[in-house]
């Protein structure tokens, strides 16, 4: 079953539902701000949902949510319908909003019983979350106000996972968190993972989505561009080739894969993408002092696909 | 409604409850200790023609009876002032403070309908007010037992005394709760909500003081709050039905517009 399955789901903004449309809703300007967005999310996998900020990202989620209603198309969340079950909907799903908003006057762990009491289901995860995450109980009778900012991304991660839910739709998620309670986080998500959860993830950071994530769905301009296996991805991506010569350059031009070729004073850089056997050939021979043949990041993939997109009419 | 909700709601404003509780039920019970001790001295003087008789007519009230001094102090703007702490500030905050502060993503991303939410809201506002309300009536028993005029109170009046002022608040509330629904702001919520309260008061009490501008006095919710009369035993079931109208004419507003909003991230 999926998760998470969405068709043809597009968000116009700028077109009031309301009967009247009050003072200050004045919104003549018409943003399209998510356009024919069809994916699936299957059960039990960690879903990447990328792209730069303003792509759609957040739209997407907040239609999931019943936060926004769709101007066309339709989204299921668990096999319910997002417009009509949206309380169904939430009653099993933990949620994490980008950039969190607490209630300052609260302490940690009364704020994490008030949004458990709300959600009216018992918190399993909390214990093991907090150890994970290094809020120890002295922490948690702090109040919110004086909490740093990644104290409080904690906590958001904290609250939205601690009645463990079916889906977690977790929207940036590692903003504000140092790199060893980044490392905690993925840790507590292949935990989930292996507990048949599934997660929905939105970032535009490519390294974690390349570490934790096992598809990627990428939105541009409120479009989608590519839904990919991320293993498949990292496979399509380019390395990036430097050598260091000691004499006459091999020639590489035609060799299958090879894109980029620059060669100055005693070095040639180049990308090669595909199988390296007809490469290997042709600098068998040559007068190389060093060579290094490095994996390009997700990023380079990433940046591929969207210079590919650039031809999709915005 | 919410339990949890209301829980949260009620532990978070009860001191600020407390505070205007204990200041409404000690101007109050100034009233009729201010009455008890002058009150025949204003007559003499408005007697004596020094003074214009509707300067002492102060929004349908006066110093020269229990039921006009503590109409008076109903209508007086330190009364105003202090039931609008919930009546206008809560309510216009309860969902647009939420909104603009960020909280209220944290909120309604719970299995709560946005009408659920509403509700809890709109009887944390109700609840407020009226405890608001039945504590300046509690300041006035105890002002009227300190001045030595108790006799003049008829304790069956009072209910419907409560009844008028929950009504009169109850509808600004829900003005409040309607506009704080709508906007995403806090300003614009708060700016509607002050300025109904604000031009309403301003009409009622430009009508008690100038014969002339009477008549405009029906546009304003205060006009169908007559505490004098209420408490002489004339209660005017018309009153009443107006303030309910008020109040369910703006549920509605924000029963048909809340659930049907976009909610956009927060800028």
């Amino acid at each position: 079953m999926s998760a998470i399955a969405t068709a043809g789901l597009t968000k116009v903004y700028g077109r009031s539902r309301l009967p009247i449309r009050p003072p200050g809703h004045g919104a003549s300007i018409v943003v399209r701000a998510l356009e024919d967005l069809s994916i699936e999310v299957t059960d039990g996998e960690i879903f990447g949902f990328l792209g730069p900020n303003g792509a759609g990202k957040s739209t997407a989620i907040r239609l999931l949510l019943g936060f926004l209603h769709p101007t066309s198309g339709s989204a299921t969340v668990l096999g319910l319908d997002a417009v009509r079950d949206s309380v169904e909907i939430r009653r099993r799903i933990g949620y994490l909003p980008g950039g969190i908003a607490l209630y300052d006057s609260l302490t940690g762990e009364r704020l994490l019983d008030y949004l458990v009491a709300l959600t009216g289901r018992p918190p399993s995860r909390r214990a093991e979350l907090c150890e994970r995450l290094e809020l120890p109980p002295e922490t948690l009778r702090r109040l919110v106000r004086d909490y740093s900012r990644g104290m409080r991304q904690k906590i958001g991660i904290v609250q939205a996972l601690q009645h463990d839910p079916e889906l977690a739709i977790l929207d940036e998620p590692t903003e504000g968190l140092d790199p060893l309670m980044q490392r905690a986080f993925y840790g507590i998500l292949e935990d989930l993972r292996s507990a048949g959860r599934t997660i929905f993830f939105s970032s535009h950071v490519l390294s974690e989505v390349e570490r934790v994530c096992d598809r990627v769905a990428i939105v541009r301009r409120g479009r989608l561009v590519a839904v990919e296996d991320v293993e498949a991805l990292l496979a399509r991506r380019k390395r990036n080739v430097e050598m260091r010569l000691t004499g006459p350059a091999p020639d590489l031009t035609g060799v299958a894969g090879v894109s980029g070729l620059i060669v100055t004073d005693g070095r040639l850089t180049c990308q090669l993408a595909g199988d390296m056997q007809e490469f290997l050939a042709a600098i068998a021979g040559a007068p190389i002092a060093d060579l290094t043949i490095e994996p390009a990041h997700l990023e380079e993939a990433f940046l591929e696909l969207y210079r590919d997109a650039e031809e999709i009419p915005a | 409604m919410n339990r949890a909700l209301l829980a949260h709601t009620w532990r978070s404003q009860r001191l600020k409850l407390v505070v205007v509780c204990v200041g409404l039920a000690i101007w109050s019970a100034l009233l009729p200790i201010v009455y008890g001790t002058f009150g025949q001295t204003f007559r003499s003087i408005i007697d004596s023609g020094l003074i214009p008789k509707q300067l002492m007519q102060f929004g349908g009230g006066d110093i020269f009876s229990l039921s006009g001094a503590l109409a008076l102090g109903a209508i007086h703007p330190i009364s105003l002032i202090l039931n609008s702490i919930f009546a206008a500030g809560f309510a216009t905050s309860a969902v647009a403070g939420e909104r603009q502060r960020g909280t209220l993503e944290v909120l309604l991303a719970r299995p709560l309908s946005r009408q659920t939410v509403y509700v809890t809201l709109l009887v944390a506002v109700l609840g407020f007010v009226g405890i608001a309300v039945a504590a300046s009536i509690v300041g006035a028993v105890i002002g009227a037992a300190i001045a030595g005029v108790s006799g003049e109170l008829v304790p069956a009046r009072l209910p419907f005394f409560w009844l008028n002022a929950v009504l009169l608040f109850g509808a600004i509330g829900a003005v409040g709760l309607a506009a704080s629904v709508t906007f995403d702001r806090l300003t614009p919520a708060i700016g509607l909500t002050v300025g109904f309260t604000v031009v309403s008061y301003f009409l009622e009490v430009l009508g008690s003081l100038w014969p002339d501008a009477q008549g405009l006095q029906r546009y304003s919710v205060f006009h169908y709050f007559d505490a004098k009369q209420v408490l002489e035993g004339n209660v005017a079931a018309g009153n009443l039905a107006i303030l309910a109208a008020v109040g369910v004419a703006a549920i509605a507003w924000a029963l048909a517009v809340f659930p049907r909003r976009d909610l956009a991230a927060p800028s």
